[in-house]
């Protein structure tokens, strides 16, 4: 089997997921699709360390796992947080800072 | 032909999943799209010869984010009044992936065009993977140690309520 369809999905799965940041304000969608966006490249990681027979690659995406791992606990405060404060899971809410440079 | 028809069949939960996480209404709906896309994808590293990382994936992708992720959506619990309203959210939808699809077409043609076949050296085992991250890539790991200490303490300031700090610092 050849890399190229491994490939395709990777650069699919990348832009399924940069359309969901991009469209939606669903804050744990944005957040889904970070993790999304992020898994992907790992794919890629993993993909490019088949071709070339190095473990570079794959000793890359583990790595890659422990910051998907870090930025989801760091997210998911924030979401909560946000959640305290706003009552809302709607991006378009977090938007006080703006709202103070415009007031000052 | 074996091979070309399991990648077909996870390709399609990949996609459906992520499909379905970044088009359903209600959150919990999204992450269990979400879960079999992260599932699907640790078949993927599996079908890449890759039996540590697909370990992994299932473990720590599946088994700790989705977990927790699922988890906050139900602490949340957000009312249908409290989610964002998107009237218009398909015709966003195809929109943005419009205007994202050339650039899907760029990335894979130029991953593609680079390589176009699978090395015939077998030289990614768990073995090789283990002396190759405790010895070329030490530092890494151990900053990525930190890291995930930082994250934790940090995750713990953020989501703490304002008044159990007040009443500690008083």
């Amino acid at each position: 089997m050849t890399p190229e369809p491994f490939f395709f999905l990777a650069a699919l799965l990348f832009s399924i997921a940069l359309v969901g940041v991009v469209s939606r304000r669903n804050l744990f969608v944005i957040y889904m699709s970070i993790e999304l966006m992020l898994t992907s490249t790992s794919l890629v990681l993993v993909i490019f360390s088949k071709v070339l027979g190095s473990a570079d690659g794959s000793v890359m995406a583990l790595l890659m796992i422990a910051v998907i791992a870090a930025e989801a606990a760091l997210f998911l405060a924030m979401i909560i947080h946000l959640y305290r404060r706003n009552r809302t899971l709607d991006s378009e809410m977090c938007d006080e800072l703006k709202q103070e440079a415009n007031n000052a | 032909m074996l091979e070309l028809s399991l990648f077909v069949i996870l390709a399609l939960f990949i996609v459906g999943g992520a499909v379905a996480t970044i088009t359903n209404r209600q959150p919990l709906f999204s992450a269990f799209g979400f879960l079999v896309s992260m599932l699907a994808m640790a078949g993927v590293f599996g079908l890449l010869e890759n039996q540590f990382l697909a370990l992994a994936q299932i473990m720590v992708s599946v088994g700790a984010v989705v977990v927790l992720n699922i988890l906050s959506i139900m602490t949340v619990n957000a009312k249908e009044e409290n989610l964002p309203q998107e009237p218009y959210k398909y015709r966003w939808i195809l929109l943005s992936g419009v205007l994202v699809s050339p650039v899907t077409f760029l990335i894979y043609k130029s991953m593609s065009m680079a390589y176009q076949h699978f090395s015939t050296l077998e030289t990614v085992n768990t073995k090789v993977m283990g002396e190759t991250l405790f010895s070329a890539w030490v530092l890494p790991f151990e900053i990525v140690s930190i890291l995930l200490l930082s994250a934790m303490v940090g995750a713990i300031v953020i989501a703490r309520k304002k008044d159990v700090i007040a009443k500690e610092t008083r």
